[in-house]
């Protein structure tokens, strides 16, 4: 074979491959815990073994900080973002920084859980709840309990500047329960610490340093699996909810991919893997995992996105003053 | 760590001008532009300067960084006093071992040593649970908060004062002691009238620089002070930076410039402190160890021991029973123990191994330039005119002197634009955090060969050059040899720093630029308490594979090189 021939040969090759191989790098910015954030990236890789992926981890609002400060200078490091909530992605879209992707399948999905115009995806549901060491004089069963005089100086909660879970649910209990601000309020003079996000909620309250917290749910029932003394609490007023939204950022130089992750995620693999690592997954036709009641029994209280997102640095500032005093 | 300044000789030599004013530009460029580009913005943001530095916030973590600083140097003083006196000074048994490992203590990165104490005391200790001594579950942590910011700190420093006064102890003359010994002093009345006076020196030093290191600290502060709310001024301006991005850039350069301030004065003071005792030579017969423990002996010994337990092997121990646990609180057996986590950080997760790589890339950049670069730059300061070296060696010491955040943020200033000329930006790539760990640790490289450089014989060279050997013959013939073993261990030493490194590139790290002290911080701050433990024994077993690479080279190196020889 002459080198003419042998060129085309592999030109011919190459061609050959099926035309939507994802294949490049991709930067995922997330606010996954980094053993979570590396398995999802470990199974679409085995899908994808072209991609190379890596990821950066924060709680989301210091990976928004980042984002946006990328964004400003013209040099977004990041082609996909995983973060807590819809608000933040709401925000993102009005301000034109993100992708839509009209060809995603998202049969499977209820109405609601995704942008109509398809700029982001919910990839699971998420509850804030209340976590307990077993030690704990009593077992909390209502947002009230944390206000009980037993449980003074013994309580950690995330807070809405390290989370982006929990100033959704600040917007959520402050809206539905009958106190409004006051039961943060109250939960400040009961002396509830609130520094950093909900890692270290876990830290303190598996550590018996506090008793009770407000705590996502996957992080005390998984713990509990492995032989730590927690215990999650569906309260009985309700919980708040977040649904983890992916979304595919305007700049990104490889949207091939980038939908491709997207793909997966929503795909039924990619949910049953969020159920593999202690999640409940977004799509209602994959299974709980163990620890969690039944879906229908998980009472979600109401929550106005739009005026979240209209409110979100009154009351990042409110709490602020509340907290640190 | 303030360098001594060799004594002057006048030259004998004229050169060309050439090489050493490329050495010099390198100097200006790696540690007066930061400074000079973080003055500038400072002085640019006056305006609301005032009002900024008097807001509570403020005022409150610079209180907060001034009082655990003050509170800490007590303490490493009592500690490291003790430690020298009885090292130095009396017949210790053991007395090497506990040396070495008492100093050695200091080698293990601040944001281990916090990780190693929080989870060694709250009530899922797994150390003190194995004891059946933990505190009841709804105890609060006594590590968090002020206490156990000062106290770590404390006990971090400690080796510091050590090591200072133990060189100090070596420039008083046995002669005095044996003097007033014969004229019937006892022990204690040497120790009060002859030792105190003359060590006083080294004494003011220690304290001066153990107060510059811990009100400039930050992984001590971030991982035991931050979860209480006690910030300090290093974790304000970090909590403020990754809060609210760049935005906020102005305001963090002006704290910078307080820090910058706060630190300096005591760092100046102590240079010139230790500056007007080091014509002081090291006395021809150094103090005898004249202090006889006689039936006191054993309680010194585990006393001393003790302490060595609590600065190393507690943490360490409390590390890896934290490492081994399924998950932080729940109790370690020997059933449950597992390796997992460590196979979590060292294989499956790609984070903890790129940190890995670029911990090691970064610091052995850094090291590898800079030992390239110290031995020609320490024999152009030598031979430099005074006036030149009065302004460079203070300057290159600035870097490190100065708080590791204040160096980042001026290093975000000076890159966040694209370079001039160049056009093209090293912000949010590796070379940032190259250059910053470059400007940092130069000093660190450049002590070893400064030393050696002032002990070399000058007529060796001159010798050559009557032979018609040019400089750069001279240089590779004559000081390259004698000086290579001082380069060798400067550049190990700055990457043993470089690698447990965290304060500098917990500000300039990006995707894929992560570094070890940066995966640890981020893993505890998940919740990650297990994998965060795995990470920091990991990182501590290459440094202590080091140390054992460097204190090879010890016999040949101008005394005073290796912290943890004495």
């Amino acid at each position: 074979m002459n080198r003419p021939i042998a060129a085309l040969a592999v030109a011919g090759a190459l061609l050959a491959q099926p035309a939507l191989a994802a294949e490049g790098s991709l930067v995922l910015y997330t606010s996954q815990p980094q053993t979570d954030a590396q398995q999802t990236i470990d199974a679409f890789k085995a899908e994808h073994p072209d991609v190379d992926i890596s990821f950066v981890r924060d709680g989301t609002p210091k990976i928004m900080a980042k984002l946006r400060a990328e964004l400003e200078a013209g040099a977004p490091q990041a082609d996909l973002i995983l973060i807590a909530d819809a608000v933040t992605m709401e925000g993102l879209k009005r301000d034109d920084a993100l992708m839509a992707y009209p060809g995603a399948d998202v049969a499977a999905y209820p109405e609601g859980t995704h942008d109509p115009e398809k700029y982001w995806f919910a990839t699971k549901l998420i509850t804030t709840g209340i976590v307990y060491n077993d030690a704990a004089p009593f077992v909390p069963a209502s947002w009230e309990d944390l206000l009980k005089p037993e449980a003074k100086g013994m309580i950690a909660m995330p807070s809405p500047l390290a989370s982006g879970a929990a100033l959704i649910h600040l917007q959520t209990l402050t809206g539905n329960l009958p106190q409004g601000w006051g039961y943060y309020e109250g939960l400040a003079e009961n002396g509830a610490v609130a520094e950093g996000g909900n890692g270290g909620v876990l830290k303190a309250v598996a550590g018996g340093e506090k008793l009770y917290g407000m705590i996502v749910d996957f992080m005390p029932i998984r713990e509990k699996a492995k032989g730590a003394p927690v215990t999650f609490v569906f309260p009985e007023e309700g919980v708040s909810a977040v649904t983890e939204p992916v979304a595919i950022l305007k700049s990104t130089d490889n949207p091939d991919a980038a939908k491709a992750f997207v793909d997966f995620l929503l795909s039924e693999k990619g949910q049953e893997l969020a159920a593999a690592q202690g999640y409940v997954p977004a799509d209602p036709s994959v299974a709980a995992p163990e620890g969690y009641p039944a879906r229908a029994e998980i009472k979600v209280l109401p929550f106005d996105p739009a005026a979240a997102l209209a409110a979100e640095e009154e009351n990042r500032a409110r709490f602020e003053t509340i907290f640190q005093k | 760590m303030i360098a001594a300044r060799p004594v002057r000789r006048p030259s004998g030599l004229r050169e060309g001008r050439l090489g050493p004013g490329l050495l010099f530009t390198l100097v200006l460029v790696l540690a007066g532009l930061p400074v000079a580009r973080l003055l500038a913005q400072a002085l640019g943001g006056m305006d609301g300067a005032m009002a900024l530095l008097l807001a509570p916030a403020s005022l409150e973590a610079a209180w907060h960084s001034i009082e655990s600083a003050l509170f800490s140097t007590l303490l490493a003083m009592l500690l490291g006093g003790g430690m020298a006196v009885l090292l130095g000074l009396s017949d210790l048994p053991q007395r090497r071992a506990i040396g070495i490992l008492f100093v050695l203590s200091m080698l293990i990165a601040p944001q281990v040593t916090a990780l190693a104490f929080t989870v060694m005391a709250g009530p899922a200790s797994p150390l003190l649970n194995a004891l059946g001594l933990a505190p009841a579950a709804g105890t609060p942590n006594p590590l968090i908060g002020r206490g156990g910011v000062v106290l770590v700190l404390g006990l971090h420093h400690a080796p510091l004062v050590t090591i200072l006064l133990l060189a100090g102890l070596k420039t008083i003359p046995d002669e005095l002691a044996e003097a007033a010994s014969l004229g019937g002093a006892g022990t204690g009345a040497i120790l009060r009238r002859i030792v105190l006076p003359l060590l006083y020196p080294q004494i003011i030093a220690a304290m001066l620089l153990a107060f510059v290191a811990g009100f400039g600290n930050f992984g001590i502060p971030a991982l035991l002070g931050m979860p209480a709310g006690y910030l300090t001024l290093p974790t304000l301006i970090f909590r403020r930076l990754v809060g609210s991005g760049a935005e906020v850039i102005d305001e963090a350069a002006i704290l910078s410039m307080l820090m910058a301030i706060l630190v300096l004065v005591p760092a100046g003071a102590a240079a010139a402190v230790l500056a007007s005792t080091a014509t002081r030579r090291s006395s021809e017969r150094p103090l005898r160890r004249f202090w006889r423990l006689g039936p006191w002996r054993p309680a010194a010994s585990a006393a001393a021991w003790a302490v060595v337990g609590i600065v190393l092997f507690l943490p360490l121990c409390s590390l890896l029973a934290s490492a081994l646990a399924p998950t932080y609180g729940a109790r370690l057996t020997l059933n449950s123990a597992t390796l997992g986590h460590f196979a979590e950080v060292l294989w499956r997760q790609d984070v903890t191994v790129r940190a890995f790589r670029n911990s090691f890339a970064f610091a052995g950049g850094a090291a590898l330039v800079l030992a390239l670069v110290a031995v020609p730059l320490a024999h152009a300061l030598d031979r430099a005119p005074g006036r030149v070296r009065g302004f460079l060696l203070p300057l290159v010491e600035l870097p490190y002197a100065l708080p590791g955040i204040v160096l980042a943020i001026a290093c975000i200033l000076l890159f966040v634009k694209p370079l001039p000329l160049l056009g093209i930006s090293i912000y949010a790539t590796p070379w940032i955090i190259l250059f910053a760990y470059a400007a940092r640790f130069l000093p660190i490289v450049l002590k070893a060969p400064l030393a050696a450089m002032a002990q070399l014989e000058r007529a060796q060279e001159e010798a050559a050059a009557v032979d018609g050997a040019g400089p750069w013959a001279r240089l590779r013939h004559v000081v390259l040899p004698a000086l290579w073993p001082a380069m060798a261990a400067g550049g190990l030493l700055a990457f043993l720093l470089a690698f447990n490194e965290l304060t500098v590139s917990a500000l300039l790290w990006t995707a894929g630029t992560e570094t070890l002290g940066v995966v640890l911080f981020s893993l505890e701050e998940a919740g990650l308490v297990s994998e965060a433990s795995a990470v920091a024994l990991s990182a501590t077993a290459v440094v202590a594979l080091l140390v054992v690479v460097i204190d090879r080279l010890g016999d040949r190196l101008p005394e005073g090189t290796l912290p943890w020889r004495f």
